[in-house]
C-alpha cells in the first residue's frame, strides 16, 4: 500500500515452511504492482504464523489488522465479522478501527470454514458449489448436531434419508452462521455489519447469515480476505 | 382423545393466551419443578412451567455461560424471542445454579410483573429442611397474597392441593397402564401426556385424564410393544428421541425424568398443617439428584420403576453439562446394571442428531434382544 492504495497484491498457500510461503507472496505482490523490493518501506505481518517471518519489521493481531482493515474499506463499520477456515471472530471496533471488544469461536470448528469444507466433502460438491446448491434449497432442515464431527454424521444420516443435496448444503450453512451470529452477539450485534474472511465468498453462508440475523442486507467485503492483510498495511503505516 | 395432550404440547403458548382472555388470570411461569404450585393454583393463577423448544437458537450467548446445561439457554431463548411475552410473572424454587442464572437472565431482560426466587434448601435430607421450607412457603403465599390483592384462606389452600392431588393421582394411574404387556400408549404419547400438566390448567388436564382413563382399557397399539425400556435422566421433553425410540423396537414404559414422573409421583399429605403438607410434598417428592444429598435415595427408586414396570433396559439421557446428573450418571448405571438392568448411556444437547442416537439404541436393543436368545 502507499498513500492509501492498494498496490499489489497476492495470495499463495501456506505450507510447512511459513517464511518461504510469505516470500512467494510478497514476490508476486512485488510483481502485480510492478515494484522492486527496496522500494518497499516496511513490511507489517498478521494471521497465525505472523510472528515467524524474519523479514517484517513487526506484527499486528487478527483481530486489529481485521478492524483496521475493514474501517478502510467501510468507514461506518462497527462489527467486523471474521469466518476464516479454522476460525471466526467478531471484532467491534470504533471508528478509527480500534479494537473494542472481540470473541472467537473458541470450542468448536461447527463455527468455521473447515466445517462447510468437511461436509461439501460429505456431500461429494467441490467447495464453491456449496454455496450456490444451498440457494437451491426448497426446506429448512435443522441441523441437530452441536459439533463438526457429529455434524458429518448427521449430514450423512440425512443423504440415507434421500434428503435433496441442496437442503442439506442449506442445513450445513445454517449450523454455521448460527454458531457465528451467537459469537457475534457476544460482542453485541448491530447493523453496521461487515462480512470478511474466505468463507464471505460463499454465497449460501451469507444467505443464510442474513436470515439468522435478520437482516436484508449485510455488507460482505468485495476480497475478503485481503482485509487482514489490508489491516496489517494501514498498521505498518501507523 | 389422548392426542390432545399433543396438541396442548405444540400450542403451549396460544393454550396460555387463551386461558389468560378466557379467564382474565394470571399466567406464571414456573422454573423447574420445586414451585409449590398449590399456593398458585389457590391463587386462581396458571402455572406454566418454562420450557425450551429443542429448536436451535442464537439469543443466550450474552447471558449465560456456554458451559451450563442447553436447556437453561434453550429455555431462557424462549423468552428471549418472545415466546413467553404473556406471562404475568416468573417464580424458581431453588434447584440448580444454571437454572438460577436462567432466572436471573429472565428478570434482568425480561421484567414481569412478579419475579420470586424460593431459596428451596438443596439439603432437602436435613431434618431442618421442613420447618426451614415451610416459612419460605408460608413468605412466597404472602407474597403472592400481596400480588393478587387477596388472601389466600385455607379453604383455598385446601383447593390448590386437591386440584394437584387430583392430577398426580390420575397421571400414576394412567401410568399404570404402561405396566400391562402390551401397553396402550407409546412412551411418545405419555410424555406429552405428563408433561403438559406442568402448564395446562391442572383442572382441564385432569378432566382429559379421566376421560382418556376411560378408553385406555380398550386401547391397543397398532405394534407389539418390543423390548420395555426405561429413561432416566434430567429434563427431557424431546419426542423425536422418544418416537425414534419406539420406531425401531422399543417402548418407552416408564420414566424417571423431571418432564415426566418426578414432577408428579408423591401427593400432598393433609395433616392439618397445610403449608407445612405442601413444603413436605417437595421435600420427600422423588428427588432431582441435586437434591439428593448425602443419601442417593434416588436410585432405589429408580430401581423400584424398573422392577414395577418390568423395564428390560434403561436409556440414561445425561443433559449436557448438568451437573447433579453427571454426578450421579456413573453410580447409576452401576447400580442398575448390578441388579441386571442394562443401561445405555446417552448425551443430550437441546437438538440432537437422531441418526448416530439410532444407531446406538438399536445395538443397544439388540445386545437385549441378544441376552432373551441365550
Amino acid at each position: 500500500m502507499e498513500d492509501g492504495k492498494i498496490k499489489g497484491k497476492a495470495m499463495v498457500l501456506s505450507g510447512f515452511d511459513q517464511e518461504e510461503s510469505a516470500r512467494e507472496a510478497l514476490e508476486q505482490a512485488l510483481k502485480e504492482a510492478g515494484l522492486a523490493r527496496e522500494a518497499i518501506g516496511i513490511i507489517v505481518t498478521t494471521g497465525n504464523g505472523r510472528k515467524a517471518i524474519s523479514f517484517a519489521k513487526g506484527d499486528v493481531t487478527e483481530a486489529r489488522a481485521a478492524a483496521l482493515g475493514a474501517v478502510f474499506l467501510y468507514p461506518t463499520a462497527r462489527t467486523v465479522i471474521d469466518v476464516g477456515a479454522e476460525e471466526s471472530r467478531a471484532i467491534k471496533c470504533d471508528a478509527t478501527g480500534k479494537v473494542l471488544d472481540f470473541a472467537v469461536n473458541e470450542k468448536c470448528a461447527a463455527g468455521s470454514g473447515a466445517f462447510t469444507e468437511a461436509m461439501a466433502r460429505a456431500l461429494e460438491v467441490p467447495l464453491e458449489e456449496l454455496g450456490p446448491l444451498s440457494l437451491r434449497a426448497t426446506q429448512t432442515i435443522p441441523m441437530n448436531a452441536q459439533c463438526a464431527v457429529f455434524a458429518e454424521s448427521e449430514v450423512i444420516s440425512l443423504i440415507h434419508s434421500k434428503t435433496e443435496k441442496a437442503d442439506i448444503a442449506r442445513a450445513v450453512h445454517d449450523g454455521l452462521s448460527s454458531r457465528v451470529v451467537a459469537m457475534v452477539r457476544r460482542v453485541g450485534l448491530n447493523t453496521e455489519l461487515v462480512l470478511i474472511g474466505g468463507v464471505a465468498h460463499n454465497p449460501g453462508f451469507v444467505e443464510s447469515f442474513k436470515r439468522t440475523v435478520g437482516l436484508d442486507d449485510v455488507r460482505t467485503a468485495a476480497e475478503p480476505d485481503f482485509v487482514g492483510a489490508i489491516g496489517a498495511a494501514l498498521a505498518a503505516a501507523e | 382423545m389422548i392426542e390432545q395432550f399433543k396438541e396442548w404440547y405444540i400450542n403451549r403458548h396460544a393454550y396460555a393466551k387463551q386461558w389468560k382472555e378466557r379467564t382474565g388470570g394470571k399466567v406464571i411461569g414456573t422454573f423447574c419443578t420445586y414451585v409449590p404450585e398449590e399456593i398458585l393454583v389457590a391463587a386462581n393463577m396458571l402455572p406454566a412451567r418454562i420450557l425450551g423448544s429443542h429448536e436451535p437458537q442464537d439469543v443466550t450467548e450474552p447471558h449465560i455461560f456456554g458451559m451450563f446445561c442447553p436447556f437453561c439457554r434453550d429455555s431462557l431463548a424462549q423468552g428471549l424471542k418472545g415466546r413467553f411475552n404473556y406471562l404475568d410473572g416468573v417464580v424458581l424454587a431453588h434447584s440448580c445454579i444454571h437454572f438460577r442464572q436462567t432466572f436471573n437472565s429472565w428478570r434482568i431482560h425480561l421484567p414481569v410483573e412478579f419475579a420470586y426466587y424460593i431459596p428451596m434448601p438443596n439439603t432437602a435430607q436435613t431434618p431442618h429442611a421442613p420447618a426451614y421450607h415451610r416459612a419460605e412457603v408460608d413468605k412466597f403465599k404472602k407474597a403472592i397474597e400481596e400480588y393478587a390483592g387477596r388472601p389466600i384462606a385455607e379453604q383455598d389452600l385446601d383447593r390448590g392441593i386437591e386440584i394437584l392431588n387430583r392430577n398426580r393421582r390420575l397421571l400414576r394411574k394412567a401410568y399404570e397402564h404402561r405396566k400391562l404387556d402390551n401397553p396402550p400408549l407409546t412412551g411418545e404419547e405419555a410424555m406429552y401426556m405428563a408433561v403438559t400438566s406442568q402448564f395446562i390448567d391442572k383442572e382441564e388436564h385432569s378432566n382429559l385424564l379421566e376421560a382418556v382413563l376411560k378408553e385406555l382399557p380398550q386401547r391397543k397399539l397398532p405394534r407389539d410393544a418390543g423390548i420395555r425400556l426405561m429413561a432416566v435422566g434430567s429434563e427431557n421433553d424431546d419426542a423425536e428421541f422418544f418416537k425414534m425410540v419406539e420406531n425401531v423396537g422399543g417402548t418407552v414404559v416408564i420414566d424417571e425424568q423431571c418432564a415426566g414422573s418426578r414432577y408428579f409421583w408423591n401427593e400432598s399429605v393433609p395433616n392439618g398443617d397445610r403449608l407445612a403438607a405442601i413444603a413436605n410434598r417437595y421435600l420427600d417428592r422423588p428427588a432431582c439428584p441435586v437434591k439428593d444429598y448425602p443419601a442417593h435415595s434416588r436410585f432405589q427408586h429408580v430401581l423400584n420403576l424398573a422392577k414395577d414396570y418390568r423395564a428390560q433396559g434403561a436409556i440414561i439421557m445425561q443433559e449436557k453439562f448438568c451437573d447433579p446428573h453427571e454426578g450421579d450418571n456413573p453410580r447409576l448405571k452401576k447400580y442398575l446394571e448390578e441388579n441386571g438392568i442394562p443401561t445405555l448411556s446417552l448425551e443430550f444437547d437441546s437438538t440432537n442428531p437422531l441418526g448416530p442416537f439410532r444407531i446406538r439404541v438399536e445395538a443397544f436393543l439388540e445386545t437385549i434382544r441378544g441376552e432373551e436368545l441365550f
